[in-house]
């Protein structure tokens, strides 16, 4: 019997080979595989299920004590070079391997629900097949050349999946961003791994860091030209990780399915640039000022997410701008060299995230029955309340991630993002105050959103107000017209109990982390958690953590008084007296409006003057130089009278006759 | 000329396999006259079967040859066959082949094959057309295969005469104009060619044209360097290079869909192929000089060409200014003079080569059910031809360099090779990898664009009637890009096939006593 850790090579082959084989299928007996949606469902659920098993094998291994794993093959060579491939399993691999195969496996479960009357049911199950493949291989890369590979291949998953209803425009172009905003980062990915690679000649991650060292230390390559690497790299996390000011395509990817929007663009894939620094640790430990910088950019975010989720009015975009702000949080623990800090606040994440996003899912998927299946109605909160009363599953779970992410102990969210505080305090203090702000703020939003969706009275029957915002987002009224005027119900078993499933760990898994005795950070980095029970002292964790507490439960008393209890209007206190904030923060800070005016018209504009120089200049000179060597227009006359094949044949026999004479030239 | 010719490198083989090879398709080409005409029998397929036919067993027949008797751990020229054929003028019958022009005789042969495939429906004047295709088929062949430059040089001006004629003769509104400017490009640099390779036939002890015995001569100095930029323009014509690109736009715009493949999957390839074999094998001295400007031409090539294609609003015109982009990274490869640095531009041109005729096939494919290039005019076509779309949206992701398709590993080599180069400076390789990856960001751009306003949005329904591809476009479609996926996941099945030739070209290039020449440059 062979180690788990042996056989880990198969945890991204199984679901790859699943997709594979659906994927050709697909395209060549469309019809007939489209009508076996159970048994293809099932047995990619299965191999993704597979998966899942050796992955928990793998991290039982690695709690047990077992030594990290290491193969590689060549992959590519030419000359002296070779590049090898393979698979690294260690601890921090293996927490991420099994979170990603649970929630991968959850999130398909649920989606058995909802795609239920999708026509692209199989197509979608292909692709979350082969998304969780990719990001699978991302997490076993043992070196920055394979992260690449696979850090494009779910690239290109989110692609498919958030254009997945290719039909919708919102879709097309939120899936097209993702993909540019997100090869923006990359190429400073790629710039900075091939920086690194003439630097240190290297591409692993522990022989980067040794050998940027030495270099810096020998004096070959100075600090600057190190800083600028090491920043380059980051441009990849950035963007991966929805990090300002490169966070612009997340929240349109909300255009995708909801499944989706839990599993990767809030739980698995956002978070591989955030896995990717921590990846990189000992390089960027080496550098204070990067961390500096990876510090303020996730301060940015943090705060910039939080603002704009107070203003969203669009369920699943205030749940996105949430996420923009919790990345940011990991980004801040990332930059205050407590990479633990940020995996746990990862993982704790992972969880209450997605079940806040397919609880969402669960709430749009009840409206979409009364209201139609245009977004804009069915995932607008104007359009709900009262939701508590006909869907009990999906609300309790929805309150618990609300409590969970707003740092109410002992729910999860409480340890992952006091620790991060923590180390922000004693690290960049400054920073540590907009993030404590932000976690109350955090409290406020989140709390709007539960009450807002799920307490008052049911609006959805409004006609009128339907009316309006399908004006306001410049949509024709419905021409469909199918409201069912249906009754709103629960839904499913398939997506309800995916929804407990997550409510557990949310609720639960906090508690390893304890700061006084973190088993994650036993298992990630034994002598930083032996170093931190230690040096624990209640005295000082207390104070924080109570003024945590402390903001968050004010954030929420103010969400009650304006929202459940309808005591305070904020419209008449905040939004009438500062109408600019109010524009500002619905507007997206303008980020969205920038970016068209200078990136997108500009781009635009560059190529077509390009067009034009290329048609009229350079073209220009060559057309002149045909008129000229033709003489006159007798020739072009000849060419239009459609003989202009018997042209060939003379440049033809001219150049043999040339060729003749001066072969002749050539013997004499 | 002496009748008992020495053998250059390995010893004759019993049997001409490289003639068979060029000649099998021109046996094809004779036999189409003696087939039915068509006034009577109009509905008659047989030229398209016998073509088929004949570039079938072409390509089992390079296939059966390249796996069992090719060599592909040696980099010398294998399977060579010299026969004095015109000894008055020095013209030799001389094959041969070695790991540069061995893979790309079987793209060349796969693409051509498809492409007779892919003219499944052509209406008028078959026997012309299939005829003409066989004879491209030989003629490409033989530019590959050749080892003497008279030889080479008729192949390559007898493969201008079907291209021509098929966009001349099938090719859209404006392909009396699209054809002239393509003959006239071809033929003046086709000009530039012949004076540069006899100037160095000629500049030896002995006049010589074969190449092996050539490229011990070495030229160097300003002659050298003439004849490197005759070269360059000549073969640049083909890749093409900038400013010399303007020809391929209008081809392809004209050229029916399989022509578009043959142009795009083996002409380019002809110019990126001739630059390997003249100008860096014969003229190493010459190309350590002018390499930087190889590099900035390359540059220019990505940029324009990307910036171009985002500006087209035919979707064939936007293919073939990707094709100028990519074939930039060609330059970019052949300049960074490493071993890394060739073996990406072999693989970039078999990976474009691959790509982008696929993408010209579904473009065909959707043509013939839409009537409409113009992309404005286009909408919602996944609905109605989701496969079609799938395709084509998997060799859009393919050709905007995905990792797990071929076009990424070639563009990765690439870069590795300019960032591995020692002989530049440290600023130089930053700043052309830092523009060339531009072209890595703008890529995407033009591509998912036209992807998106295509096939994205709501149907239009003007385009809602049309079928899906059938079985025989399928097998077409996959034949292109399984390779590329293939190569994609497992790059040596590509690279074994050439590493032993690039790597001694690039070493026979450093060893030229050129690391002075280098350092002497302003910027090496």
């Amino acid at each position: 019997m062979p180690s788990a850790a042996e056989i880990a090579w198969l945890i991204p082959v199984l679901p790859l080979f699943g997709a594979l084989i659906t994927g050709l299928a697909l395209i060549s007996f469309n019809r007939s595989i489209n009508r076996l949606r159970k048994p293809v469902a099932i047995s990619l659920v299965s191999c993704v299920g597979l998966s899942a098993a050796i992955s928990y094998a793998v991290l039982a291994e690695q709690l047990s004590g077992g030594p990290p794993v290491e193969h590689l093959f060549v992959w590519a060579s030419a000359g002296s070079f070779t590049l090898p491939m393979g698979y690294l399993i260690d601890p921090l691999g293996a927490v991420m391997l099994a979170l990603v195969t649970t929630i991968a496996l959850l999130v398909m479960i649920y989606s058995h629900g909802y795609m239920a009357h999708d026509k692209g049911y199989v197509r979608f199950f292909t692709y979350l097949a082969l998304f969780s493949s990719s990001m699978l291989g991302l997490i076993v890369s043992p070196n920055l050349l394979e992260i690449y590979v696979f850090w494009e291949l779910v690239g290109m998953c989110s692609y498919l999946l958030v254009g997945f209803w290719y039909d919708r425009d919102g879709a097309a172009h939120a899936a097209q961003k993702a993909f540019v905003v997100n090869r923006v980062g990359d190429f400073g990915l790629l710039l900075g791994i091939l920086g690194l690679f003439w630097a240190t000649q290297s591409f692993d991650f522990q022989g980067i860091a040794d050998g940027l060292a030495n270099a810096i230390a020998s004096g070959t390559v100075p600090t600057w030209a190190a800083l600028t690497l090491c920043l380059l790299v980051f441009m990849g996390p950035m963007a991966k990780s929805a990090q300002f000011p490169l966070h612009v395509w997340l929240p349109d990817a909300m255009e995708g399915p909801t499944p989706i929007s839990a599993l990767i663009h809030a739980a698995t894939m956002v978070a591989a640039g955030v896995f990717l620094v921590a990846r990189l640790e000992p390089l960027y430990s080496q550098f204070p000022s990067v961390g500096f910088v990876i510090a303020l950019v996730g301060t940015i975010t943090c705060f910039l997410g939080a603002s704009i989720a107070l203003t969203q009015m669009d369920l699943k975009k205030g749940l996105a701008y949430s996420t923009v702000s919790q990345l940011g949080y990991m980004m801040l623990a990332m930059g205050c060299g407590a990479p633990v800090a940020g995996m746990f606040h990862l993982v704790t994440h992972a969880f209450f995230k997605a079940m806040l996003f397919l609880g969402s899912g669960s709430v749009i998927h009840a409206m979409e029955d009364v209201v139609g299946h245009e977004p804009v109605l069915a995932q607008d909160m104007r359009l709900m309340g009262g939701l508590r009363k006909k869907m009990p599953i999906t609300s309790i779970t929805f309150l618990i991630g609300c409590i969970a992410i707003s740092g109410i102990p002992p729910l999860a969210g409480f340890w992952s993002k006091d620790e991060i505080l923590g180390n922000a305090f004693n690290t960049f203090p400054a920073l540590w105050f907009i993030g404590f702000l932000t976690a109350g703020m955090t409290a406020f939003y989140m709390f709007r959103l539960y009450f807002l969706t799920f307490e008052g009275e049911f609006r959805g029957g409004d006609k009128e107000l339907q009316l309006v915002l399908l004006s306001a987002a410049g949509k024709d009224e419905d021409e469909e017209a199918d409201h069912q005027e249906a009754e709103l119900h629960e839904s499913p078993w398939s997506m309800t109990y995916p929804l407990i499933a997550l409510a557990i760990p949310s609720v639960l898994i906090g508690f390893l982390g304890a700061p006084w005795n973190s088993r994650f950070a036993f298992l990630l980095n034994p002598a930083e958690a032996l170093e931190m029970a230690n040096s624990f002292s209640w005295g000082e964790f207390l104070p924080l953590a109570a003024a945590s507490v402390a903001i968050s439960t004010a954030g929420i008393a103010l969400s009650v008084f304006a929202y459940y209890l309808n005591r305070i209007n904020l419209n008449k206190l905040i939004v009438q007296r500062f109408p600019s904030i109010n524009s500002f923060l619905a507007n997206k800070w303008y980020l969205d409006l920038i970016n068209e005016k200078i990136f997108v018209k500009g781009s635009r504009k560059l190529a077509r003057e390009v067009l034009e120089v290329d048609a009229k200049v350079v073209d220009g000179v060559v057309n002149l130089t045909g008129l000229l060597t033709l003489g006159s227009g007798e020739g072009l006359k000849y060419f239009e009278t459609g003989r202009a094949q018997f042209y060939a044949l003379i440049v033809f026999g001219g150049v043999i006759a040339l060729v003749a004479l001066f072969g002749v030239f050539g013997g004499s | 000329m002496d009748a008992n010719l020495p053998i250059a490198a390995a010893s004759q083989v019993d049997f001409p396999w490289l003639s068979l090879i060029v000649l099998l398709p021109a046996v094809g080409a004779l036999l189409m006259p003696l087939l039915p005409g068509e006034t009577k029998y109009s509905g008659s397929e047989l030229p398209r079967n016998l073509a088929l036919s004949f570039l079938f067993a072409d390509f089992l027949l390079i296939i059966g040859v390249f796996s069992q008797l090719f060599d592909n751990s040696l980099h010398e020229i294998q399977l060579a066959e010299r026969i004095s054929w015109i000894p008055l003028i020095g013209l030799e019958w001389s094959l041969g082949a070695d790991g540069i022009s061995a893979p790309l005789v079987v793209l060349s042969g796969l693409i051509t094959l498809l492409s007779a495939a892919a003219s499944w429906k052509i209406k008028s004047k078959k026997r012309l057309y299939f005829a003409l295709l066989l004879v491209q088929a030989s003629a490409q062949a033989l530019v590959f295969l050749s080892q003497d430059f008279l030889l080479f040089f008729l192949a390559w001006e007898l493969e201008l005469v079907p291209v021509y004629l098929l966009i001349a003769i099938w090719g859209g509104t404006n392909r009396q104009y699209a054809a002239t400017k393509f003959i006239l490009y071809t033929a003046l640099a086709s000009l530039l060619i012949l004076i540069s390779g006899l100037a160095i036939a000629f500049s030896g002890n002995q006049f010589t044209l074969n190449f092996t015995e050539l490229a011990e001569l070495k030229p160097s100095g300003s002659f050298g360097l003439l004849c490197y930029l005759g070269f360059l323009v000549g073969f640049g014509v083909k890749l093409p290079i900038f400013p010399l690109h303007t020809w391929l736009p209008d081809a392809h715009g004209e050229a029916n869909a399989p022509v578009s493949m043959l142009l795009a999957g083996v002409l380019l390839k002809m110019g990126g192929y001739a630059l390997i074999r003249f100008n860096v094998q014969m003229l190493p001295t010459a190309h350590l000089q002018l390499a930087p400007a190889l590099i900035v031409i390359g540059i220019v090539n990505i940029i324009y060409g990307a910036l171009n294609a985002f500006a087209q609003d035919n979707v064939k015109r936007r293919i073939a200014c990707s094709s100028v982009s990519h074939m930039g990274f060609v330059l970019l490869g052949i300049g960074a003079i490493d071993a890394l640095g060739i073996s990406g531009a072999m693989l970039q041109m078999i990976s474009h080569g691959l790509i982008a005729a696929a993408m010209f096939f579904f473009t065909g494919s959707f043509y013939e059910r839409t009537n409409t290039l113009s992309i404005p005019n286009m909408g919602g076509l996944a609905k109605v031809l989701p496969i079609t779309f799938a395709f084509f949206l998997t060799s859009s992701l393919a050709s905007l360099a995905l990792p797990g398709m071929s076009g990424f590993i070639s563009e990765i080599t690439i870069f590795l090779g300019i960032t591995s180069q020692e002989n530049f400076t440290s600023i130089f390789r930053s700043i052309v990898v830092i523009l060339s990856a531009i072209g890595l960001v703008l890529t995407p751009i033009y591509l998912l664009s036209m992807c998106r306003r295509v096939f994205f949005g709501p149907r239009i329904p003007a385009l809602a009637n049309t079928s899906e591809m059938n079985a025989r476009e399928m097998t077409i479609g996959l034949t292109l890009l399984v390779p590329t996926l293939v190569i994609g996941f497992w790059p040596r099945a590509a690279i074994d096939f050439y590493e032993a030739s690039t790597n001694t070209l690039a070493e026979n290039l450093l060893n030229t006593g050129i690391t002075t020449t280098l350092k002497s440059l302003p910027i090496g």
